[in-house]
């Protein structure tokens, strides 16, 4: 897989989770192309194509990053701080996906830009609806702007 | 001699005649004796000022040894307050460890309410979500019974999670600080009441809400409270062919209580004690489920706010609760008029 069909990045540390999301997202045709990062610190050598992924580019950005707070390593909170701030991978859209729905998570998770909160039902139809029109909104309706890192590579052409 | 001394008063003039020496003694005489009454005067008036000056002095001392006695009395006094100040310091020092303790006791608590959130949380989605997979991909190959063994762990799994969720709110409703504003009732149950209303689906069900006062509280924890009692009322009627709901307001020792009646199963009020207990139920899970802990968060978010709650009820002929909230319920009927926006 190269990863201009990524169009997901599942951030999630839990192979029940990954498995249950992947299967609520790929029954519905929604997306093919997930790459699932297990900890906080793969997902940023990810997203800012560094260590294993140093081959990757910021050109090819995924459509959407579905982030977990509690992981191993680096954590949500401090995932989505180095997303939001730095200017390559700013305009990626996050959903975090978390078990918590405590008060303090989502003030802090808005606080550093994070676009949506779902809080992972316990209930499997209710968490299938959700993940289901979290990607249906942010892959088929919602219009991105062109990626900064695709827009300079342009310009050097 | 050459030159006589000239005469001068007081002098005594040898040249002068015995009548005139005579005279002039006399004149020196009552000289001496004019000026013995001066000085006796100036005596007197000396010995006047060295009385008084003994008068001062012994006032002095007088004065001198009440300031000792007051420096001593400050001394002792000063002891007195330090001894004090040292019993304060310790005092504060105990409260602080005791601040400490329940501030680390809180944040175990927290701590414990976030992993109970995040951590039982997921198994039990993993349960459910496999299940409902095994389900959906080879329910129709699997014997009844196996079907029927998949449901119950569904349906085990739903009841825990909403364990779990009730839990953790009535722990939440423990530790959150009140957010006051003056909030009409009336409009948080015309709220709650069309919230419920997939829940009612077709039953018959009829709603008798009166006016209702203005209170100030915190809204969001006030419409959990119907939201518990209003959705309770409704279960509880459940076997009625018409469910009767009534909610209003009725005084009750001086201050004004509202309550929400029902013609539902009620309960015997030899239970009564128990209906606010976390995990308490009175009804078999058969008959009317329930996680026994919806009551005791009501009752927390009530007494959180100074109020009463209490319930009236008979078996089989429906139940009334009623609660107060405090004095903040008077305030909030003069406010009435103050709000604008708002349906009364």
């Amino acid at each position: 897989m190269t990863d201009t069909q990524i169009e997901i990045l599942l951030v999630e540390d839990n192979e029940d989770d990954v498995e249950l999301t992947r299967h609520a997202l790929q029954n519905e045709n929604l997306a093919n192309h997930i790459h699932v990062a297990r900890d906080g610190e793969e997902a940023l050598d990810f997203l800012f194509c560094e260590g294993a992924y140093s081959g990757r580019s910021f050109d090819r950005p995924p459509k959407l990053v579905l982030l977990d707070l509690k992981l191993p390593k680096v954590d949500g909170m401090q995932v989505l701080k180095r997303l939001k701030g730095d200017s390559r991978t700013r305009t990626i859209p996050v959903v975090i996906l978390t078990s918590s729905k405590e008060e303090r998570d989502l003030v802090q998770g808005y606080g550093l830009g994070a676009n949506s909160y779902i809080q992972k039902p316990v209930d499997f139809e209710q968490f299938r609806n959700r993940v289901k029109s979290a990607g249906f909104y942010w892959l088929l309706i919602n219009q991105a702007p062109v990626p900064a890192g695709a827009s300079r590579a342009a310009a050097q052409s | 001699m050459s030159a006589a001394p000239s005469p001068a008063a007081g002098t005594f003039d040898v040249g002068a005649t015995p009548q005139d020496q005579a005279r002039a003694i006399l004149n020196i005489l009552e000289d001496f004796a004019e000026d013995k009454g001066r000085l006796e005067k100036v005596q007197h008036a000396i010995f006047n000022i060295l009385e008084d000056f003994s008068q001062e002095r012994s006032r002095l001392q007088e004065t001198q040894s009440a300031m000792l006695n007051l420096l001593d009395d400050f001394g002792a006094e000063r002891a007195k307050a330090e001894a004090a100040s040292l019993d304060l310091q310790e005092s504060v020092k105990r409260l602080r460890a005791a601040n400490d303790a329940a501030a680390a006791s809180n944040r175990e608590l927290e701590a414990f309410s976030y992993s109970v959130s995040h951590d039982l949380r997921a198994p039990l989605r993993h349960i459910s979500g496999f299940s409902k997979m095994l389900m959906d991909e080879f329910g129709t190959t699997l014997p009844k019974n196996a079907q029927h063994y998949v449901e119950r762990i569904d349906e085990g799994t739903r009841r825990m999670g909403q364990l779990v969720d009730d839990l953790l709110n009535l722990a939440r409703v423990g530790r959150r600080d009140l957010s006051l504003q003056v909030t009409g009732l009336r409009t948080l149950v015309d709220e709650v009441i069309a919230d419920l209303e997939p829940d009612i689906g077709d039953r018959k069900v009829e709603w008798k809400v009166a006016d209702l006062p203005y209170a100030d509280c915190d809204a969001a924890l006030i419409k959990q409270v119907f939201q518990n009692l209003l959705a309770n009322a409704v279960k509880f009627t459940r076997p009625r062919e018409r469910a009767m709901i009534e909610i209003g307001q009725e005084q009750h020792e001086g201050s004004s209580a509202v309550y929400i009646r029902d013609n539902g199963v009620g309960f015997s009020m030899k239970y009564a004690d128990k209906l606010f207990g976390v995990f308490q139920r009175l009804h078999r899970a058969e008959d009317f489920e329930g996680t026994g802990i919806g009551l005791a968060s009501v009752q927390r978010i009530i007494q959180k706010h100074g109020g009463r709650i209490w319930a009236e009820a008979e078996l089989d002929k429906g139940a009334t609760f009623y609660f107060t909230i405090g004095t903040v319920e008077l305030n909030a009927l003069k406010a009435k008029s103050a709000i604008a926006g708002d349906k009364a």
